[in-house]
């Protein structure tokens, strides 16, 4: 795809408002709990006290009898296992025999009120015999069977307590250590962290069965009737019935029988007498679900919800309302949404569940734990040699995305740094604490830091300067790592450049007084990943485009808004190539019955894969304006130009249009103006290797941080000053909004530097699984108080691919915050911290081993003379 | 469970509003689910994150621990009054403008304990700022923008008199 | 949402009414102030009264007034109130320090010094929901029957986690009751005690209605320190608060040191009276007091940070607020 320069764009380029931006500072913005329907009915989820055990018995009888309660269901009302990754589903929407964390949810009610539900909840009797439990990810990568692994071996003999090995190496890592001049070696732990978007996960699930007689879809067809159905409005016929007492589950029968009270007898083969299926539709149960939730994902929902529930996925429905807030925590379907829809299912009435914070912190999915021994060996000038990495994650309860962060772990670090040699040997096991999963900057998070601190250890050795070292060792753009994947452009030399600059570096580096200090980092990060979670040939995004009369436009956008912009972003990119104001285009988004399928918010993919589909469906539609508008004037349509309302004659400017004529001419000439855009994947950017697919991505973007700190020798209280962030977006499509993201990557590194952490109690404190303090005031989240000056530098690399050049910007920018600050520390009082979090007991008790070792103060000045090895 | 209804009369932007709510209700669930002013957001419903902070006469209160009796006799000014009829408030444009609202679910909270700094100092320092923001916690912006928005507006509101 | 549990709200007119409430619905109500503590406790099922008696509204506990020989502050004052008032600040700055650390700005505004005063301790394995509690099994303090912190005996150690009473102990403050049987006076050195269930000697009947300090403290050279974790919103994982009366010579003629957040009431540090008398507060001097203050303190796992480390920053922080000290 060839670029324009910055000159020929009018738009893009340019700080734009937020489309919907006016409606969230005003209050007006719709989030899934902002919606209430009539008859609505509200869940609350039952969960498990033990951290392991079998489930004996469930009884719900007693709640089912509380006045008020409308349906009880449990796991045995959905036993279909369900994960994102399709190759380990290895959970169910709520427990069926076995709990495997406290917090693991195992029935749920649907009541008049929360305060019915929860009370019904107590009502429920549950009978479990405890297990043995796995806490330490070592004891369960240890397991030997014993006692019951977390879940069953996929092989006999097998350790039912790991998801996943992965081991690669690429060149010769013995040789090129052997032969290194320096080699240094280290443990480091990175400590959970969880994403803690403000909004807590909501879900609302209706149900509208078919009617008694109809075969299928002639009863529930549904007419939309306003715009953006999330404003609310029930469309359609409504089923909303009141429940008369002892009939209220069997409200809502599809098929005369009422055995669509429970959607798991409902699975069954349809009673005699049922309707026959339409053509293609071998689902049970018969009526359309809607299901409205907080979800990054509403593609892969969609799918298990069908799935899992056994409805048609033609007639299930999933509307994302705004997200408040994502982070990666919203990244695959929850218990929550599934039991809005049994619970609709079995009710007939629409019924909202809402997490309390505490529950958040349980659906966690939140940053793995990572224990990791690193090897990294250099020569005399500073030039990598090889990297030797082993790694153990602790993957919590369940798979979710484990096997894509077990590659993660070792693919994505192969730049912007040449390595010669590379071997990772990484184990994700399970263990009876909340499921872990992708938490911005899957996987790479982690290593990172544990990477680039031994750069600023090796730099230290051979006597440079660590930025010094790490320009020494750039990979270059338009080449291959050394584990085959293919980058394109590489702008992370200006990054360097433009931290170095603006922190003042030279004069700072090694050079300030005892106790502060100022460190250097750099990363990269995928710009989506090169293929679909489950494995398909069609595209990753797509959006249709629609000209009304009136000129404007319509954008059909299935992206997720998690605050990112990307529904801003294919305004900007209509109203740009179509030569009209932004506020001529009008997305309707985030509903799957009218929203071409964009698989989701996750892996930075959005700005890249939608922006080139929405440039798809603009440019089809471009050209059929501009031949309309040649053909009238009789002139070549390359000479035709839309821009700023008007077409014009690019000859002779004074020869134009208002952009609204243009439009009716092409409509008149053309039919209905209307295109789909879409984009897939290059599908030759992966290294040929088992896995090598992983961590493949149609671009990169590149990262440099420098952060400046202040150590308290006294009580260990760091106190980071400034950070720089240089980030190689490739092009800034809307510079405030990279601006943001950039700022706001680098306050969540920061926070997980220094404050963050998803723990649990063990034996001696209480009980053991127990999470530490599932709340907002005991996981730590900075405040306006303790973050630091945040400075975000753009570099522009304009990638050949990029929509207009443009890579992501959402997660690659937090990755150097947390070594940069380490390395930081270093600079400042000689302790190299190699466990998160920096907190002040842990930097204290770095500073007494540093006091009792000698090696307490400033460290020496890089000289550049000589090798001290 | 449901406990026992009351009328209670409050004056929420302006208007005086009369309804029945459960008597153990918090002015954040009156507001959101009886009056269907949705603007203010709960986040953590205990105190810890800013996200319901609303106005209670003027003063940046947390409408999540606050129960609704004690909202009677005083006025609540919520996101959704903070505009005019001629337009958003100054604040409101300027987080627009400065990308100070990302996901947006901090925003309402957020605009409340700015808007009573604004009141009380037509020209507040960076520092008045942070720490007129500190009980309110946002996820996504690291703040920066914030500020931004904020200085622009007084400087708007300054300009204008 | 986080539910509360049903309640029937009170808003009495005058303090005669709110102590007539609660003898009307004893052992079913309690007393609110700003609730920043009490309702997120019943949001927890900590307490679960089915009356609430409202004092924010009680004229009879407002005003900020210097009276006799008093500062005297209603206790329905908001600790915004009390860090902004320039009596408070120019009488004794350090108490609008400590009321103007507390909590984030919001709760501030909404907390009052009389609730501060009366603030429930805290622990790890106390202030959670009821699902988490009886997760773990409940204690000693709420529904159990053991204390997972020293895990042996019948006593609670939960946290005293309020910043304004150590400093209120330096300046010498009386607490003003009042109950069925009238009102008393409870000099605050006397009103608490190591009992982390209920760690004041406030009868479940009594009102706090005001707190008087005397002015002659106001020539005492105060301070406070805090030490927590974020710059905001974190309750203390320590507070120093001291004061000392220097002669014009510099020489020291009465100190008082109080720490708290380590056990369930707030220690006076002891004999720091002999170490300074007729001394200046000079580098020796301070690193002696900080190193007496450090001897008597021992953190316990109440509270869920490294108690070594906290244990380590008694000595820090007791310097830092002689230092304070010296310089004022
Ligand atoms: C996120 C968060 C952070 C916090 N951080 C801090 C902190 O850093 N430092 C700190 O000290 N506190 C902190 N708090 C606790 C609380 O906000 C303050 O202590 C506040 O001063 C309590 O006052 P209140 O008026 O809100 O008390 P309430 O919640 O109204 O009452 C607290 C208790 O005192 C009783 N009570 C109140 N007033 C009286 C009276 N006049 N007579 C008799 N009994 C009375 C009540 O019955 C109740 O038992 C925090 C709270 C939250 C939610
Ligand atoms: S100190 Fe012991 S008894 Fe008291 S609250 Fe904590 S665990 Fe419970
Ligand atoms: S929702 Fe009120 S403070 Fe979090
Ligand atoms: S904008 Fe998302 S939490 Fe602040």
């Amino acid at each position: 795809m060839s670029h324009k320069s910055k000159s020929d764009l009018r738009l893009i380029g340019k700080s734009q408002r937020k489309i919907e931006g006016l409606a969230k500072s005003t209050g007006r913005a719709v989030y899934t709990d902002d919606l209430a329907f009539p008859g609505m009915l509200h869940g609350k989820i039952l969960r498990s006290p033990h951290p392991h055990a079998r489930i004996l018995s469930v009884d719900v009888s007693k709640a089912e009898a509380l006045p008020g309660v409308h349906a009880v269901v449990t796991g045995a009302d959905m036993p279909v296992p369900y994960g994102i990754i399709p190759w380990t589903p290895d959970e169910y929407p709520l427990c069926v025999d076995r709990v495997r964390y406290i917090g693991d949810g195992v029935a749920a009610v649907a009541a008049v009120d929360e305060d019915t539900a929860l009370a019904a909840l107590e009502l429920i009797d549950v009978e479990y015999e405890e297990l043995p439990a796995f806490f330490d990810p070592v004891d369960a990568v240890e397991a030997d069977g014993s006692t019951p692994f977390i879940h069953d071996a996929k092989k006999p003999g097998w350790n039912g307590n790991v998801t996943k090995k992965v081991k690669l190496e690429f060149g010769d890592v013995e040789e090129l250590m052997d032969s290194s001049a320096v080699v240094v070696e280290d443990d480091y732990f990175f400590e959970g962290t969880t994403h803690t978007p403000i909004e807590p996960h909501c879900a609302i699930g209706m149900w509208e069965p078919d009617v008694v007689d109809g075969a299928g879809h002639g009863g529930a067809g549904t007419v939309v009737g306003g715009s953006i159905a999330a404003e609310g409005a029930i469309e359609g016929s409504s089923i909303v019935r009141g429940s008369p007492p002892g009939a209220r589950n069997a409200a809502a029968s599809a098929d005369g029988q009422t055995a669509t009270a429970s959607p798991a007898k409902a699975s069954a083969k349809p009673g005699p007498g049922g309707p026959a299926a339409p053509p293609g539709a071998e689902a049970t149960n018969r009526g359309k679900l809607t299901v409205w939730s907080a979800t990054q994902v509403p593609h892969y929902l969609h799918r298990e919800l069908s799935r899992v529930l056994d409805v048609d996925s033609a007639r299930v429905r999933v509307i994302q309302p705004l997200v408040g807030g994502a982070f990666g925590g919203k990244s695959e379907p929850f218990d929550l949404e599934f039991c809005v829809g049994a619970l609709a299912m079995k009710t007939g009435r629409p019924v909202k569940i809402l997490y309390t914070r505490e529950e958040v912190f349980y659906a966690h999915r939140g940053r793995h734990p990572f224990h990791m021994r690193y090897r990294t060996g250099c020569d005399q000038e500073g030039k990598l040699q090889s990297v030797d990495a082993k790694i153990l994650l602790d993957g919590g309860a369940y798979a979710s995305f484990g096997l894509v962060t077990t590659y993660y772990s070792g693919q994505l670090l192969c730049a912007p740094y040449a390595i010669p040699a590379y071997r990772f040997d990484s184990t994700r096991v399970y263990t009876n604490k909340p499921a872990c999963g992708p938490k911005r900057g899957h996987g790479s998070v982690q290593p990172r830091f544990a990477f680039e601190v031994q750069l600023d250890r090796l730099a230290e050795r051979v006597g440079l300067d660590p930025i010094e070292f790490r320009r020494r060792n750039f990979i270059g753009e338009h080449t291959r790592t050394i584990n085959e994947l293919r980058i394109t452009s590489n702008g992370f030399l200006e990054c360097l450049e433009a931290v170095e600059r603006a922190s003042g570096w030279s004069k700072k580096f090694r050079a300030m007084p005892f106790g502060r200090g100022i460190g250097v980092a750099g990363s990269t990060y995928i710009s989506g990943t090169n293929y679909p979670i489950y494995p398909n040939e069609m595209p990753q995004s797509a959006v249709q485009m629609q000209i009304d009369r009136s000129g404007r436009v319509a954008v059909f956008s299935g992206a997720s808004e998690i605050g990112q912009g990307c529904d801003t972003l294919v305004a900007q990119i209509a109203a740009e190539e179509l030569g009209i104001p932004i506020d001529y285009v009008r997305v309707l988004r985030g509903d799957t019955d009218f929203t071409p399928v964009d698989l989701g918010a996750y892996s930075s993919r959005v700005t890249f894969m939608l922006g080139n589909a929405a440039i798809d469906a603009a440019r089809k539609l471009r050209k059929l304006v501009i031949d309309a508008v040649a053909d009238h004037w009789e002139v070549k349509s390359g000479e035709v130009l839309l821009a700023g309302g008007y077409a014009l004659w690019v000859p002779d400017t004074s020869r134009q249009m208002p952009v609204r004529e243009a439009f009716n001419l092409a409509e008149a000439r053309h039919g209905a103006l209307g295109a789909t855009g879409s984009y897939n994947t290059p599908k030759d950017v992966h290294g040929e290797y088992r896995g090598g697919t992983i961590g493949a991505s149609p671009a990169y973007s590149f990262t440099a941080h420098v952060a400046e700190v202040e150590v308290d020798p006294d009580t260990g209280v760091v106190h980071v000053k400034s950070i720089w962030v240089a980030h190689d977006c490739g092009r800034a499509l809307n510079p405030i909004l990279v601006e943001g993201q950039m700022e706001g990557s680098a306050y969540m590194g920061f926070g997980e530097a220094l404050m963050e952490q998803q723990i649990y109690k063990d034996a001696d404190h209480g009980r053991a699984g127990l999470h530490d303090a599932p709340s907002l005031l005991d996981y730590r989240i900075p405040t306006a108080l303790d973050t630091p000056e945040l400075e975000s530098l753009i570099v522009e690399s304009i990638d050949p691919e990029g929509p207009y050049g443009a890579k992501e910007a959402g997660e690659g920018p937090l990755h150097p915050s947390i070594p940069a600050i380490a390395n930081a520390i270093y600079d400042a009082v000689g302790v190299r911290m190699t466990r998160l979090p920096f907190s002040a007991p842990s930097v204290w008790r770095g500073l007494n081993v540093a006091r009792e070792n000698g090696t307490l103060g400033k460290p020496a000045a890089p000289s550049r003379q000589g090798v001290e090895v | 469970m449901a406990g026992t209804t009351e009328v209670v009369r409050l004056n929420v932007n302006g208007d005086t509003r009369e309804v029945g709510v459960p008597t153990h209700y918090t002015l954040l669930e009156t507001l959101r689910y009886v009056l269907a002013l949705t603007g203010s957001k709960q986040g953590c419903d205990k105190g810890d994150c800013g996200a319901c902070t609303v106005l209670l006469d003027g003063v940046p209160t947390l409408s999540c621990i606050t129960p609704v009796w004690e909202a009677e006799g005083k006025s609540v000014t919520t996101v959704e009054g903070l505009a005019g009829p001629s337009g958003p408030h100054p604040l409101q444009d300027e987080f627009d403008l400065n990308g100070a609202a990302q996901c947006g679910f901090c925003t309402p909270g957020i605009l409340c304990s700015a808007a009573a700094l604004l009141e009380r100092t037509g020209t507040p320092t960076r520092d008045e700022i942070k720490e007129a923001l500190a009980g309110n916690l946002c996820r996504c912006t690291g703040y920066t923008k914030i500020y931004d928005a904020i200085e622009a507006a007084a400087e708007r509101m300054s300009a204008a008199g | 949402m986080l539910r509360l549990p049903p309640f029937r709200y009170h808003r009495p007119e005058s303090v005669g009414q709110a102590v007539g409430l609660l003898g009307e619905h004893e052992g079913d109500v309690m007393l609110v102030a700003g609730g920043t503590d009490l309702v997120p406790n019943m949001k927890h099922r900590l307490f679960e009264p089915g009356h609430l008696v409202a004092l924010k509204g009680l004229s009879e506990l407002g005003g900020i007034r210097e009276e006799g020989a008093d500062l005297r502050i209603g206790a329905a004052e908001t600790l915004s109130a009390v860090a902004a008032s320039p009596t408070v600040r120019r009488l004794f700055p350090s108490l609008a320090d400590a009321a103007g650390h507390v909590a984030g700005p919001q709760l501030r505004n909404a907390g009052t010094l009389g609730g501060n005063v009366c603030l429930d301790t805290r622990c790890t394995y106390y202030n959670q929901t009821e699902f988490w509690r009886n997760a773990l099994g409940y204690c000693l303090k709420k529904d159990g029957t053991v204390c997972h912190v020293t895990r042996v005996g019948k006593k609670c150690v939960a946290a005293h986690s309020a910043d304004t009473p150590p400093v209120l102990m330096t300046l010498g403050a009386t607490l003003v009751l009042t109950g069925p049987d009238g009102t008393r006076d409870v000099p605050i050195r006397d009103f608490f005690v190591a009992d982390g269930i209920a760690n004041t000697r406030r009868l479940p009947n009594e009102i706090l209605v005001e707190i008087r300090i005397p002015l002659a403290a106001a020539g005492r050279r105060a301070a406070y320190a805090k030490l927590r974790q974020r710059k905001s919103i974190d309750f203390p994982l320590l507070t120093v608060a001291v004061a000392a009366d220097v002669d014009a010579d510099g020489v020291v003629r009465g100190i008082d040191g109080v720490v708290t957040a380590l056990g369930s009431r707030p220690r006076e540090l002891t004999g720091w009276a002999d170490l300074s008398e007729g001394r200046t507060l000079d580098d020796d001097l301070i690193d002696e007091l900080a190193d007496r203050a450090h001897k008597q303190c021992h953190p316990l796992e109440n509270i869920i940070v490294d108690p070594e480390w906290r244990r380590a920053m008694v000595p820090v922080f007791v310097r830092r607020a002689l230092e304070k000290v010296r310089a004022a």
